[in-house]
């Protein structure tokens, strides 16, 4: 943790509605959501551009990826550093411009999130998606980017005895979020019955458990708090991140998220959080998120989730009012920037979608794959 | 999905014959063998063979196939326990509705992938279910 006394704040936020868009390439979805979060900060004044992507690397090559992205939006002489950290990628950009901003080497930053995920047919795609896990050994195999998940969830349901309905809730819940959500890709309610039944794609997984293919784009502006530009949204209080081991077959329990637990060590202790932003490629992971972070016990979140404790009207802590990977969408590098805008407009009370009203805390997580990498996030409301 | 020979040439020994890397530091073993051991970082490792029978953990049959090998879709991955180690492979010789949790597998090498463009044919150990004793089929080393 870093111990400088520099506020870091959002005073800016962007996002394109995550979708197949074949007419946009990696810079023009970039451009969009860049120009809106500036255009929200008052003013296109940075010195820093800093872009999360992932997949583009492999979709549609392109080296040195922010520099061509800062002149794209006329941000002519800017410092630019690209980010990659598979579907980490978002808060690993956040990691690194939180401390550029407290070290005091950079004073406004945009961060822009991209990532293409429909510039090939979807096999090769699931190939690319397939790097994400470790390709020295689980995908040396032909295991696509759903069977380690499915492998994962097979062993909660036989060790935890929860049945394959109660799963399809967390789908549900996701899907009910969406709705409302005006840069979600799967904004239409689903009936958990309708999750159990789909076409399987990796069984016990089904097509309504995964996350859709889609292409998209979030950025946010980043000030130093004593030379604020824009009118503050949120305050990032921080931002901690752990490895993992390469793969959950290296794990004692091969359930156990051990990366998000080392990273929930560092933030040494949690207070009440109001809003919760997970990271559910695929249920399971969201799940076992949430039995790591302490919101609920082992094997017992699934029927949390199907009971609505952490819906807008449950007891809980509201968890993904986006949406989620699930039904907002999961352009990877580009998620945890969504994540960031939708958790700042709702502490800033501007968001439109799902919420209770008076939110003050915010968290978002992530890992990459199984928890090769993890991440956390704590966003505060700005008070005054 | 790897396109190069080298990538795959390197890593053919263990993948053809089961062997993982025993720690001498920690003791603990893993499969694949890596460059130092993800439990302790010691590079103080030895080579082990593995037993060739385990038991199937978990499994998942993908239909959503990637690159070259859609064709083979459906395709069978497990997480095979074999005494305390773990390992992901493919699954063979078998039909999705055949399977169950705690049956035993045993190791064999098969074809993992072809790739169009480079003809790149890997060949690496999958886990089919123990066929009976004395059918003769399991005296299969699977040690090419």
């Amino acid at each position: 943790m870093n111990d400088s006394m520099v506020k870091v704040y959002i005073t800016g936020t962007g996002a394109v509605k995550i979708a197949r868009h074949y007419p946009l390439g990696v810079r023009d979805l970039a451009f969009q959501a860049g120009k809106q979060a500036l255009a929200e900060s008052g003013s296109d004044n940075v010195d820093f551009v800093i872009v999360a992507s992932s997949l583009s690397y492999l979709q549609a090559p392109q080296l040195d990826l922010a520099s061509y992205i800062a002149s794209s939006l006329g941000l002519h002489g800017v410092r630019a550093l690209t980010i990659e950290a598979g579907e980490s990628s978002g808060l690993a950009a956040l990691e690194t411009a939180v401390s550029l901003i407290k070290s005091e080497e950079a004073s406004r930053i945009l961060l822009i999130g991209v990532d293409k995920m429909t510039e090939h047919p979807s096999g090769p795609t699931y190939a690319m998606l397939q790097t994400l896990y470790d390709t020295e050994s689980d995908a040396y195999y032909n295991i696509g980017h759903a069977s380690i998940a499915a492998l994962l969830m097979r062993l909660y349901m036989e060790k935890y005895e929860v049945d394959r309905l109660t799963l399809a809730y967390w789908p549900a819940m996701m899907h009910m979020h969406a709705k409302n959500n005006p840069h979600a890709m799967l904004p239409f309610a689903v009936a958990p019955e309708k999750v159990m039944t789909a076409m399987p794609i990796a069984e016990p997984i089904t097509l309504l458990d995964a996350y859709p293919l889609g292409d998209g784009a979030a950025a946010i502006v980043l000030e130093n708090g004593d030379e604020l530009e824009g009118r503050p949204l949120a305050e990032i209080e921080s931002v901690v991140s752990a490895t993992g081991m390469p793969s959950p077959a290296l794990r004692d329990d091969p359930l156990d998220l051990e990366s998000l637990r080392t990273a929930l060590g560092r933030l040494g202790g949690l207070e009440k959080i109001d809003v919760i932003e997970l990271h559910d490629s695929f249920s399971i992971y969201g799940l076992l998120e949430l039995e790591t972070l302490g919101l609920a016990e082992k094997g017992e979140s699934a029927k949390l989730v199907a009971e609505g404790y952490f819906s807008a009207e449950g007891e809980g802590p509201l968890v993904n009012p986006s949406g989620g990977l699930k039904a907002r969408g999961h352009p990877i590098g580009a998620t945890d920037v969504y994540k960031l805008v939708e958790v700042s407009r709702i502490l800033a009370g501007t968001w439109q979608g799902v919420k209770r009203g008076g939110e003050e805390t915010g968290m978002i997580v992530s890992i990459n794959a199984a928890g090769s990498s993890a991440r956390i996030a704590l966003l505060r409301k700005v008070s005054g | 999905m790897t396109k190069s020979l080298p990538v795959w040439w390197r890593r053919r020994i263990p993948r053809y014959r089961l062997i993982s890397a025993r720690c001498k530091d920690c003791g603990k073993i893993h499969y694949p063998p890596r460059t130092s051991c993800p439990y302790c970082g010691s590079s103080n490792l030895e080579e082990v063979q593995l037993p060739r029978r385990g038991i199937l953990e978990s499994y998942s049959v993908i239909y959503s196939v990637p690159g070259d090998n859609r064709l083979n879709a459906p395709i069978i991955v497990g997480l095979v326990n074999i005494n305390g180690v773990r390992v992901i492979a493919e699954l063979t010789d078998v039909l999705p509705g055949e399977l169950s949790t705690g049956i035993e597998v045993e190791a064999v090498v098969r074809k993992i992938s072809e790739t169009s463009d480079t003809g790149i044919i890997t060949y690496g150990v999958k886990f089919r279910p123990v066929l009976g004793a004395d059918s003769g089929a399991g005296q299969d080393t699977g040690e090419a």
